[in-house]
């Protein structure tokens, strides 16, 4: 039972860190990416690659892979998103990112290889150490620095507060010499940082495999809704009540139907309460 | 004038006639379709296969080909979609009219383009191994090389069962075509032994533990576990899974369990020990050490196109690819054509036709060529070179 | 000759080349690439409606798909029904799985739909996995084939060739007339549109379900071509590729996604290395068309013709009458 609930909210904790991602993005842009969930599995693949093939201290591996995904941010705006909000044309951001999604996974897949490739032990430990396992605690420590990070970098640091102030109202920031293309463009190599370092710590559980990307993408974003866009606290919970659930359903009922019940959360939340738990309504200005 | 037209008139008929005769010959080498998955899923199998054409087609063209016609290759990447499948067997059906088609690789793609095939008339030498690819009735020109499933089912049931002595079993197999099929037949072979499965589950092959399976399956009172998958990934977090529960339980099953990448997902190499997979005696080290001759031919032979040190990929695959050639050449030489019927009849009477991955017979009511004497099972840990040791008995 | 004379000739002679298609294509190879271009199109031609008019980006609709094979192959092959009783059934049970799907996600923001439909798809793919007694599970099921004459290939080009022909013609309808321009109302100005009172929630669910009826033909003839359906076939990048022949093709026409179609099948298949690269090149496509000519490679044709040839644009200088206008002013007073 104790299993089933550590491995649960490990893997929730990926969702959760993923659903982080979204949130540092969808401040400065609105935009949400489809690119978030490849930007784990190019933090995990790029991680196994540096200290697997090259050889390398850990360390590396994950400045790395950290690196590896605040590239494929920066891509992400200056490909992606920068001239599709230019044209105030609602969804093209939405058809742009997918592509580039899909592109980042091929070219992956095609350099990688399509097997999933295990993920090096990153401090030694041993291997019946059960419930303690790395690739457990990991992921959820990850999580848990992520979000108190994050609530510092709002709180305390000046870049946090301006990402606020361009969440709260993009014009104004702009009127008060705020260079909005440029925060959206920091922001984009943060959450891509952040989505390569939530990949990495999750390499144990999810193996670096170059498919990861879409089921990454869906799964991160149901916690997100589920917790409320905007919120990182939501973020967290969401992550977990998604984990802890898929692992519940697939250990009463057997791994067939995990995605069904996935998506039935998403789908009830969603219904009963659009803008997730913690989520502020959505007041747009006509 | 006149003499100038007379000349030019000789000469371009001469011309035709040698650019005829030799587009003429040009156009009659063998055509063989070769559908492979080399991107995708069990992209490893097929291009460790793809490795034992070539070297077969590249040997008898160097040779002077078959009858004296050179073979032309076709080789069409499917990279695991059942629908280019079907395009590219079509296409090479009546596109690029192909006398024989190898492949495909994959069940999935198998299912839907055997049919095609076989309503084209074309020869087709099957390589996936799920029961349904093969009938007499419905694809009378579709001949198995390789083993069936049942064939590896049987031999690891028998072994678990009258070797091991055991009897519970946990069934575990993934969810893709393979994985479902797999746990029913192997369910079923086990109740005609006398043997109820004590837990059976079927697992998403990305699943990133299997902890909770292994320990379900020790509940129940398992004293084997028997995996149904050719996901790699897959297997190498079962045997982790063992491992950290500490259940020393003997793991029998799919030929994949001593593939060698399942050696750098294991956390300790000891997870490896206790682990048998159903496998072949043409690529099993005998007790003198030493491989059957006609393998020990091929992996001199191909050697140095793998890069020339040791062989890291199942040989099987190598000598299978290897074979499905020299089988073609074999009934286009016995034919003395290329008709399609006239290959058929060959291909029904064929009797011990012996190749290196193993000695082939088929009927006019039996396609499945494989032997079951060919079967063997061999402990996963002892991977070297490309073959295995026998299990003890 | 003007842009109309064309437009109807060059008409006339694209149905005639359609409709002689199996004398001149050369093999059954290239008559079964044309019947899974007139497959897709129909799936593609109600998807249009919703992608390209509505704005609704749904990548799920492979899951439609997916629906409408098996509910044809377990039908007319597992269950004896007649194919063409069969091949209604799908389009209805598409058209409710629309429903069922459009009434809950159709609500919801764009990126959270496109979620839900992602997510639809993926359940569809694990029910078919599970229910193993009634889809064969991996395995997969036969594709039945039609009674004679549409079991030979000539004639099931023809019958899917009808079938699209008769979805193309519904489609433009709708298109020209007042549906169609609530749709596109819909996906340049939701809040402007309401203002109107279009009502909006209404058209979505209209579209959405009218494409899962087409996407459910477009299974069950599907399931027949490929004479076996396993659920390797149906994967996320075969919505991907739906999606991307209506953007290339162009939103808002009917006629360019087709040619987006007609590309986008018939570019592997010439350029075999292309096929490797495969799904790669479908996302350079989709990105280069987004970030260039977001409205389609036929609003490219556009611009290059009107750079080479411009549309003249009539002068109609308004002279006032001045003698008129003073008649009138005095008239006022």
């Amino acid at each position: 039972m104790l299993t089933v609930i550590v491995t649960g909210l490990a893997i929730g904790m990926l969702y959760a860190s993923i659903a982080l991602v979204y949130n540092v993005m969808f401040s400065t842009s609105k935009v949400l990416s489809v690119t978030t969930g490849h930007l784990s599995m190019v933090g995990g693949v790029f991680g196994a690659y540096i200290i697997s093939v090259l050889q390398m201290h850990w360390l590396w591996g994950l400045l790395g892979a950290v690196l590896a995904g605040a590239a494929f941010g920066w891509l992400t705006d200056v490909l992606a998103i920068r001239r599709v909000l230019a044209r105030s044309d609602e969804h093209l951001w939405l058809l742009s990112t997918l592509a580039l999604a899909t592109m980042v996974q091929q070219a992956v897949g095609l350099w990688w290889g399509t097997e999933p490739k295990p993920f090096p032990r990153l401090i030694t430990q041993e291997f019946g150490a059960g419930l303690m396992d790395q690739k457990f605690w990991l992921p959820i420590g990850m999580a848990i620095v992520m979000a108190i990070g994050l609530e510092f970098f709002y709180r305390k640091t000046m870049y946090g507060k301006v990402f606020i102030a361009m969440s709260e109202d993009a014009f104004a920031a702009r009127a008060r010499g705020v260079s909005t293309d440029k925060i959206r463009l920091l922001s984009y190599v943060l959450s891509g940082a952040l989505g390569g370092l939530a990949g990495f710590a999750a390499g144990q559980l999810t193996f670096a495999f170059f498919a990861l990307g879409h089921t990454l993408t869906l799964l991160g974003f149901i916690a997100l809704a589920v917790g409320g866009l905007g919120s990182n606290i939501g973020a967290l919970i969401g992550g977990a009540a998604l984990g802890l659930l898929n692992s519940f359903a697939s250990y009463y009922f057997g791994g067939e139907y995990q995605q069904t019940i996935a998506v039935g959360l998403l789908m009830v939340v969603l219904l009963i309460k659009p803008e997730g738990l913690l989520g502020a309504k959505n007041v747009r200005p006509v | 004038m006149l003499r100038l037209t007379k000349l030019a008139v000789r000469l371009s008929l001469a011309t035709a006639l040698v650019v005829s005769a030799t587009s003429a010959l040009a156009a009659e080498t063998i055509k063989i379709g070769w559908l492979s998955s080399l991107t995708g899923a069990l992209s490893s199998a097929a291009i460790a296969e793809n490795q034992g054409v070539q070297l077969a087609v590249e040997e008898i063209n160097k040779s002077g080909g078959i009858l004296g016609r050179q073979i032309e290759l076709l080789t069409r990447d499917t990279a695991g979609d059942p629908t280019k499948a079907v395009n590219f067997a079509q296409q090479l059906a009546f596109s690029d009219k192909v006398h024989f088609v190898i492949g495909p690789v994959n069940s999935g793609e198998g299912l839907a383009a055997v049919p095609i095939l076989a309503r084209a008339g074309v020869p087709n030498l099957v390589i996936g191994a799920i029961d349904e690819l093969i009938d007499p009735v419905k694809y009378p020109r579709a001949f198995r090389v390789i083993n069936t499933n049942r064939q590896w089912i049987s031999t690891a049931n028998d072994y678990a069962i009258k070797v091991l002595k055991k009897s519970k079993v946990a069934v575990i197999a993934d969810t893709s075509g393979y994985g479902t099929a797999s746990a029913k037949t192997a369910i079923e072979l086990l109740e005609k032994a006398g043997v109820k499965p004590v837990y059976s589950v079927l697992v998403d092959n990305n699943k990133t533990d299997l902890t909770d399976e292994m320990n379900k399956a020790r509940a129940a009172g398992a004293d084997v576990v028997m995996p149904w998958t050719a996901a790699t990934g897959m297997l190498g977090r079962l045997l982790n899974a063992r491992g950290e529960i500490g259940w020393n339980v003997p793991v029998v099953g799919h030929p994949a369990i001593m593939a060698a990448q399942i050696r750098q997902l294991l956390n300790k190499p000891e997870y490896w020990q206790n682990a048998y997979a159903a496998g072949y005696l043409s690529t099993t080290y005998g007790s003198d050490g030493k491989l059957p001759e006609r393998t020990q031919q091929l992996v001199d032979k191909i050697r140095p196109k793998l890069g020339g040190g040791e062989i890291d990929v199942l040989f099987w695959w190598v000598a299978m690819g290897y074979d499905t050639v020299k089988i073609i050449e074999h009934a286009i030489k016995t034919a003395g054509s290329t008709d399609a019927a006239a290959l058929q009849k060959v291909l029904e009477n064929t009797r011990d036709y012996r190749g290196v991955y193993a000695t082939y017979t088929w009927t006019a009511t039996e396609r499945n060529g494989f032997p079951d004497s060919n079967m063997a099972v061999n402990p996963a840990n002892t991977f070297k070179d490309g073959s295995f040791r026998l299990a003890p008995r | 000759m003007n842009s109309q004379t064309t437009k109807t000739l060059s008409l006339i002679v694209g149905a005639i080349l359609i409709a002689t298609l199996p004398f001149w294509a050369g093999d059954q190879y290239q008559l079964h690439l044309a019947a899974l271009i007139a497959v897709y199109w129909i799936l593609i031609a109600g998807l249009n409606l919703v992608v390209g008019f509505t704005g609704q980006l749904s990548i799920g609709h492979v899951g439609l798909l997916s629906i409408g094979s098996y509910t044809f192959a377990i039908l007319a092959g597992k269950m004896g029904v007649d194919p063409t009783l069969s091949v209604f059934v799908s389009g209805l049970l598409g058209g409710l799985c629309g429903l069922a799907l459009g009434l809950p996600s159709l609500r919801l923001p764009g990126f959270y739909f496109a979620m839900a439909t992602m997510a639809f798809s993926m359940i569809v793919n694990e029910i078919v996995l599970a229910q193993v007694d009634l889809t064969g599970g991996g395995i997969g099921l036969p594709g039945p084939m039609f009674p004679k004459p549409f079991e030979s290939p000539i004639g099931f080009y023809y019958l899917v060739t009808a079938i699209a022909l008769f979805v193309t013609w519904l489609t433009w309808n709708i298109a020209r007339r007042m549906w169609g321009r609530a749709f596109i109302s819909i996906r340049d100005n939701p809040v402007a549109a309401q203002a109107v009172g279009v009502p909006v929630f209404k058209a979505k669910l209209l579209a959405f379900v009218f494409s899962g009826i087409t996407a459910g033909v477009s299974g069950a003839v599907f399931a027949s071509l490929q004479s076996y359906i396993t659920p390797d076939t149906f994967v996320f990048e075969l919505s991907m590729f739906f999606f991307v022949c209506i953007i290339i093709g162009g939103r808002g026409s009917i006629i360019g996604p087709f040619f987006g179609t007609v590309v986008l099948t018939a570019l592997p298949e010439l350029v075999s290395p292309l096929a490797k690269l495969g799904n790669f090149f479908y996302g350079l496509l989709l990105l280069v068309v987004v970030l260039v000519v977001p409205e389609g490679i036929g609003r490219m044709f556009e611009i290059i013709s009107e750079r080479l040839r411009p549309r003249t644009v009539h002068r109609e200088p308004i002279t006032p009458d001045l003698n008129r206008l003073a008649k009138a002013l005095k008239v006022r007073e």
